[in-house]
C-alpha cells in the first residue's frame, strides 16, 4: 500500500483538500444538535433544562419522514425533473422552491427547517441555503420559515433588482 | 463567587480526570467561570446557574459544546447530555462522582486518546430521484402516467407513486449507509448508526476513533465523498467528544 506520503508527525491533523466534505467542529451546533441532546452521560433526575422550541421540532423532524405530505413532495419533485432538464419558462407556480441563486433545485429537508426555525437566519454550517418545498405551520407563530430571496412570482427567474 | 447566593444550582457538563488542571479561561452557561468539582480521581466540569429551571436556547448549547471542546484538547473527557443540573458541589461529588466512581474510571480508560467523529450523508434530491425513476418502471410508469394531468384529478396516483419513490429511497438509503459504514469501519473502534432525521439523509453515524488513526479515517472519507460527489454531500463533524460512546448504568 502506498503510505510513504502520510505524515506521522500529527501536527497539523489532515484536513482533506479535496473540497467534497463539509467539515466543522463542535462548534457548528448545526451538525451535532441531536448528539447533546440525546447522547452523553445523564442522570434523569437532575435533568433540570427547558429547551426553547427544541425537541418539539426535533421529534416533527423525524415523525414527518412517512407522511401523505412527503409522499406528495416527492411526486412533485419527480415531475419537476424533467421540468428542470428541458429548462420549461413560464410556470411560476411550479418555479416555487428554486432560489435566486439558480442552479439548485433542491429541497430542504424538515430538520433544516427546524433549525433554522431555532436558529433564525444564521447559517452555522454555511449551506443548506435552500428554499422550503413546502411550508409547514408550527405551533408557535415565530418557527414558521420564511421564504428568503425566492424569485417573483411574475417573471420566473428574474433577479430582484433594486439594490441600493 | 460573588454571585453565590442566586447561583447555587451546578451546571455539569462532562467528566475528566482530576490529575489536570482547571480548564483556564473557558467560561460556563451565563459566562460564569467552569470550575472542576473532584472526587477520589475524578473531576466534574461544572459552573454556576440559578437554582431554578433553566431555561436554554442557542446560547446554552453552544457553550455546552465549546466547553467540552476545550476540555477534549486537554485530555480525555466524558460528556454530559446538555441539560443536567444538580443542586450543589457535594451532590456533583456523591451522586455523580462517587455513586458511578468505577463506571466512570473505566470508560476514562476506554476513550482515552479517542474522539468522536460524526459523519451525515445528504442525497442530492434530483440525482437520487432521478437514480430511482431509472431503476424503477413502476414508478416511471406511474408517473408517465400522471404526466400533464391536473393535479386534483390524480391526487391518490400522486401518493402512490410518492410512496413507492419513499420505499425504493428507503432501500437505497439502507445500501449506502451500508456500504459508508462498511468502507469506514476498518479505521475506527466503534460505529454508532443514528437514524436518518430527515428524508434525504443517506446515512447518520458516530464513529469512535483512534487520535492516531485520525489521517487515515479522514482519507477514507474524503474518498468517499469524492466517489459520491453529485450524489451525495458528505458533512463531516468533529473531534467531538465521545458523546454517542458513554453512558451511565442503571445500577451503582
Amino acid at each position: 500500500m502506498a503510505t510513504a506520503m502520510q505524515s506521522r508527525s500529527g501536527s497539523m491533523p489532515y484536513r482533506g483538500g479535496s473540497g467534497y466534505v463539509a467539515r466543522s467542529s463542535s462548534s457548528g451546533l448545526y451538525d451535532v444538535l441531536e448528539l447533546i441532546l440525546d447522547k452523553g452521560l445523564v442522570i434523569d433526575v437532575f435533568v433540570r433544562v427547558s429547551l426553547i422550541g427544541i425537541e418539539i421540532l426535533t421529534i416533527d423532524a423525524r415523525i414527518v419522514i412517512a407522511s401523505v405530505d412527503t409522499y406528495l413532495r416527492f411526486a412533485e419533485a419527480v415531475n419537476r425533473l424533467d421540468l428542470m432538464a428541458t429548462e420549461t419558462q413560464g410556470l411560476p407556480e411550479l418555479m416555487e422552491g428554486i432560489t435566486e441563486g439558480g442552479a439548485s433545485s433542491k429541497t430542504k429537508g424538515v430538520l433544516q427547517g427546524a433549525k433554522e426555525a431555532l436558529f433564525g437566519d444564521e447559517d452555522e454550517s454555511g449551506e443548506e441555503q435552500k428554499e422550503p418545498a413546502r411550508r409547514r405551520t408550527r405551533s408557535s407563530s415565530g418557527t414558521t420559515r420564511r421564504r428568503r430571496r425566492t424569485t417573483g412570482g411574475n417573471s420566473s427567474g428574474s433577479r430582484s433588482g433594486g439594490r441600493s | 463567587m460573588a454571585s453565590q447566593t442566586r447561583n447555587s444550582a451546578k451546571y455539569v457538563y462532562g467528566v475528566v480526570r482530576a490529575r489536570g488542571s482547571s480548564p483556564g479561561m473557558v467560561h460556563g452557561i451565563n459566562h460564569e467561570p467552569v470550575a472542576l468539582v473532584k472526587s477520589e480521581g475524578l473531576a466534574a466540569l461544572t459552573s454556576d446557574v440559578p437554582d431554578e429551571l433553566l431555561e436554554a436556547g442557542r446560547d446554552e448549547l453552544l457553550t455546552h459544546t465549546r466547553v467540552l471542546e476545550k476540555a477534549l484538547e486537554g485530555g480525555t473527557v466524558l460528556p454530559m447530555r446538555f441539560g443536567v443540573v444538580m443542586p450543589h458541589d457535594q451532590a456533583v461529588r456523591d451522586e455523580l462522582l462517587a455513586r458511578y466512581h468505577s463506571e466512570l474510571e473505566a470508560q476514562l480508560d476506554e476513550m482515552e486518546g479517542k474522539v468522536e467523529i460524526n459523519i451525515k450523508g445528504i442525497y442530492d434530491e434530483d440525482a437520487i430521484l432521478r437514480e430511482v425513476l431509472a431503476q424503477d418502471p413502476e414508478i416511471a410508469g406511474l408517473k408517465q402516467a400522471i404526466q400533464g394531468k391536473p393535479e386534483d384529478a390524480t391526487y391518490y396516483e400522486r401518493i402512490r407513486l410518492g410512496e413507492l419513490i419513499g420505499e425504493a429511497l428507503s432501500l437505497k438509503r439502507g445500501e449506502d449507509e451500508r456500504a459508508i459504514v462498511d468502507r469506514l469501519l476498518p479505521s475506527v473502534v466503534a460505529v454508532e448508526v443514528g437514524e436518518a432525521v430527515h428524508e434525504r439523509m443517506a446515512v447518520n453515524a458516530s464513529f469512535l476513533v483512534n487520535r492516531d488513526r485520525l489521517e487515515q479515517f479522514d482519507k477514507e472519507v474524503d474518498s468517499l465523498g469524492e466517489h459520491q460527489a453529485g450524489r451525495i454531500r458528505f458533512k463531516y463533524a468533529g473531534p467531538l467528544p465521545p458523546h454517542s460512546f458513554v453512558e451511565l448504568g442503571i445500577e451503582a
